[in-house]
């Protein structure tokens, strides 16, 4: 029966005998079924009767995923698009096609759907009610109450500083632990009441996952009125006050999402085991209140003090914590003598570099270190914040070891400073290297096929990363590997009693250690003359 | 004595004259040293020839081509680095320049570094010790 349909006509035939211009409805099938035959035999040249390829308009798009999206296309795989009738078939330009659909396609759509724990039934009964913690408590106890848990952690409401339980991550289907989990349904909970205030305290979470906390970006308040408000004061600002109470975990790190919140107006990260806060918390310039005591804290972050100063921080708790105290901290230069004894420093001393080296530790003040005393309405510097001293810096060398304070290494140290600002290749590698989206997926197995040399670097690369980015305090470009860091110790006492009272006539200082970390030997702190 | 010559330690036309005559023995004898360029050549054989200054800066090549080190490099003026592709030897050289140009300034602008090259070019910072 094939045999007597008769052939399709040879290609750009424009004329048709009448005959052929009529074919009967199955001889049309079978020639469009024998034509397509023959392309699929031009194509790949194994010449096996098969079954016809599906033919999809979309088949010239190969694996059409936005991941594979600029992969480079194959010849041999690749159907052609036909256009037109199969007699007259023309063969479109693909290349010229697909460089139009990529100009107008944005890899990223801009659409967010939650996961799918969002549409979990909601855990709290009424957040307007004035038991709502207790509630919340009480959630937060129930699942492991109702035997979920098979451990069976001791957990006290309420309860002050304790141990952290050495039990076993209890890890369900999806690989996340028990309280990961708990704290996602709370998370998704807020962000779907718009409600701006959220708790996850008690929970004794060591980390926090990554992309828990990056949706409260997005999260917006819901306008609570149901009728046209009357007044103008009934109008209020949809723009979150977020705050984030993370306080009774057992938190080690912040994921470098928390710092990425642009809203976040209070955060308390009390009683948990922070040893360090990474630089990045100079983004949170809306910060208004931050709780960082009972933690594990020698040191803050100098970024923290231009939060204070320009910022809106203004309720600022940093202690308890084992910061060293000033007076066993080895100091370099006092910005400020107590307030007798200031004035006749300033005058007979030459501040230079060298000197400061040459004579040492600087000769320590005998009394506690106190505010200037005034009369009458204080002065202005009452309210700020002061910078008290300044202890030695350390200088590391290329490999990150410090340097040791020899002679020869100061004169290096010297030359140094007035020779190269430009990075070196090692860390403009790094610093290409951070930025690197596959980098968070190198697991350590992985990094065993590295050369071992790599390895440490790969390590610091990975440790910025999870930090955020490291900036420079002094010319605040992103570096990897530091070069030099040292601590200023300032004096934030009105901030710590929430902007309530200036500084009192006559008060001792408390200053606290804050520190930074420059990017270049060039960044070292400037000898400072006192004022 | 020291009552003509000038206070910045200058030496007078004479001294001078026997100093040049000097170095231009000194250099005769030396053929090599005093050029100016230096020639890098990759494991797969491509050259590069850059300044010395700036070659210096790396202080792998820098103890290569010290004159007082008798290296063949140092009399020839050609480093041989067995371990660089072609492709790394380029970014390499195109650092060194960028930090013979970025020396002396304050706000060095990142150089752009490909992101398949990072952790060759790591080897190679710790190779060449820049």
């Amino acid at each position: 029966m094939d045999n007597e349909v008769p052939l399709p006509p040879p290609r750009r035939l424009r004329h048709r005998s009448p005959a052929r211009a009529t074919p009967s409805a199955s001889g049309s099938v079978a020639s469009t079924f024998r034509k397509s035959r023959r392309f699929s035999r031009f194509d790949d040249r194994s010449s096996q009767p098969s079954s016809d390829p599906a033919l999809f308009s979309s088949d010239d798009i190969p694996a059409s995923g936005v991941e594979n999206y600029n992969a480079p296309v194959t010849g041999a795989g690749r159907k052609r698009r036909y256009r037109g009738t199969w007699w007259g078939e023309q063969v479109q330009d693909p290349k010229r096609k697909r460089a139009d659909f990529k100009e107008k396609r944005n890899v990223d759509s801009g659409v967010w759907m939650g996961s799918d724990e969002s549409a979990a039934e909601s855990v709290l009964t009424s957040e307007d009610s004035p038991n709502w913690g207790e509630d919340l408590l009480k959630t937060v106890l129930d699942p492991r109450a109702s035997g979920k848990n098979p451990v069976g952690l001791p957990l006290t409401a309420g309860s002050g500083p304790t141990p952290a339980p050495t039990r076993p991550i209890v890890v369900n289907g999806n690989g996340e632990s028990e309280e990961h989990r708990f704290a996602r349904k709370l998370v998704n909970d807020c962000l779907e009441k718009g409600e701006e205030s959220i708790d996850l305290g008690n929970l004794n979470m060591r980390t926090i996952p990554r992309d828990m906390l990056q949706s409260l970006q997005h999260l917006t308040k819901l306008p609570s009125l149901r009728e046209p408000p009357i007044s103008e004061n009934a109008y209020f600002s949809l723009q979150p006050f977020l705050r984030i109470y993370l306080p009774n975990n057992s938190l080690m790190t912040l994921p470098r999402e928390l710092f990425e919140l642009k809203d976040l107006r209070v955060l308390s990260l009390r009683n948990n085991k922070l040893t360090s806060i990474p630089c990045t918390i100079r983004d949170l310039t809306a910060l208004q209140v931050l709780n960082l005591s009972v933690n594990r804290l020698t040191h803050l972050p100098w970024e923290l003090l231009a939060l204070l100063q320009k910022g809106e921080l203004k309720h600022f708790t940093p202690r308890p914590n084992p910061f060293p105290p000033i007076e066993d901290a080895e100091i370099v230069e006092w910005h400020r003598q107590s307030s007798e004894g200031q004035d006749d420093k300033t005058n007979d001393e030459d501040y230079d570099d060298e000197e400061n080296y040459e004579e040492g530790i600087e000769e320590r003040p005998q009394k506690p270190i106190t505010f200037t005393t005034y009369d009458g309405s204080p002065p202005e510097d009452a309210w700020t914040a002061i910078h008290v001293a300044t202890g030695p810096t350390t200088l590391y060398n290329m490999d990150g070891k410090p340097m040791e304070d020899t002679l020869s290494s100061r004169q290096a140290k010297l030359q140094q400073i007035s020779s190269t600002n430009a990075p070196s290749l090692r860390e403009l590698s790094l610093r290409a290297l951070w930025k690197l989206p596959g980098l968070d997926y190198i697991t350590e197995e992985e990094k065993l096929e590295f050369p071992s040399l790599v390895i440490p670097l790969l390590d610091l690369a990975q440790g910025v990363r999870a930090d955020g980015g490291w900036y420079c305090s002094v010319c605040q470009r992103e570096f990897v590997s530091r070069r030099a860091e040292w601590v200023e110790w300032w004096d934030c006492t009105p901030h710590e009693n929430g902007m309530k009272r200036p500084r009192s006539s006559g008060e001792k200082l408390r200053p606290l250690p804050f520190k930074r970390y420059g990017c270049s030997w060039a960044c070292v702190p400037e000898p400072q003359r006192v004022e | 004595m020291t009552a003509h010559r000038p206070r910045d330690g200058r030496l007078p036309a004479e001294d001078r004259r026997l100093r040049d005559l000097h170095d231009s023995t000194r250099s005769n004898i030396m053929a090599s040293t005093p050029s100016e360029y230096v020639t890098l050549v990759s494991c797969d054989g491509f050259e590069f020839i850059l300044p010395r200054s700036a070659a210096c800066v790396s202080g792998t090549i820098r103890r290569m081509l010290d004159p007082s080190s008798k290296f063949s490099e140092a009399l020839t003026g050609r480093c041989v680095l067995e371990t660089l592709t072609g492709i790394v030897l380029e970014k390499v050289c195109e650092y060194l320049l960028y930090n013979e140009k970025h020396k002396d300034q304050a706000n060095v602008p990142d150089m752009d570094i490909p992101p398949e090259l990072c952790l060759e070019l790591l080897m190679a910072a710790d190779y060449l010790d820049t």
